[in-house]
């Protein structure tokens, strides 16, 4: 690897609101698009990293019919939750490997959600942004202190964790 | 400064989300509050920590595949 290149830098998310109704997240990934886009659209690979550890979720089911109009099923659990978590939606745009769009379904008002995959040399610049019907919408879920539909309590790291970070 | 002024004066550090008031009977109590913008701040931070967790899960996932496809050579 190239030395200047420091995991650093690569690894480094950045968050960001960029309008009264939009968070952005991007990241830069070690591999080819191809690779990552099917990270994001295989069942079997999203359950490999879309609940993380330290969050003490785990997967129940994961279903996803990834095709414009095709809906997806996330149920998750945990060991506080007598009822699994179910999230929910549907894919509006699936242009593979280069962009994702889907709805978020489980609550009122929720966020549309779009992924682009941008390869520059073998590497994949991800950029994902919430967008959410109104700025009310988007206020609101920062009220609530939920992140993506996890309950405030789920969405704190662990402190081993956030001091790795 | 006059009772209405004080009550302007309030209502715009109210609306700021700095302070928080609660009135009970004639007696409008005030006490400092977390600003819509710490509210906000705190939030992205957490935002962005479940991504960030997400995405170092992530890498050992593209490591996976890329290795993988390597060890299968020009197969596809």
């Amino acid at each position: 690897m190239d030395a200047r290149n420091e995991t650093v830098a690569t690894n480094d998310t950045r968050t960001d609101r960029r309008s009264e109704r939009e968070v952005v997240v991007t990241r830069t990934f070690n591999g080819p698009a191809r690779i990552v886009f099917d990270a994001w659209t295989k069942p079997e690979l999203i359950m490999k990293w879309w609940t993380p550890k330290s969050f003490g979720i785990t997967f129940i089911s994961c279903e996803a019919d990834v095709r414009a109009g095709g809906t997806y099923r996330f149920v998750m659990g945990h060991p506080s939750f007598d009822q699994p978590m179910a999230f929910f939606g549907r894919y509006l745009e699936v242009d593979p490997p280069r962009r994702l769009v889907w709805t978020n379904e489980e609550g009122e008002a929720g966020s549309v959600t779009t992924v682009t995959f941008e390869e520059r040399d073998g590497k994949t610049h991800l950029v994902l942004s919430d967008l959410y019907p109104s700025k009310a919408a988007l206020d609101e879920a920062m009220a609530s202190g939920s992140i993506n539909g996890y309950p405030e309590q789920f969405a704190q790291l662990d402190r081993l964790l956030s001091s790795r970070a | 400064m006059t009772l209405t002024g004080m009550k302007k004066h309030v209502s715009v550090l109210e609306h700021a989300g700095l302070v928080v008031t609660e009135k009970i009977g004639r007696v409008r109590t005030c006490r400092l509050g977390v600003s819509r913008l710490e509210q906000e701040a705190a939030w992205i931070e957490r935002y962005r920590q479940l991504w960030a967790a997400r995405f170092d899960e992530l890498d050992k996932v593209v490591e996976e595949l890329k290795q993988k496809e390597k060890a299968n050579g020009r197969e596809k």
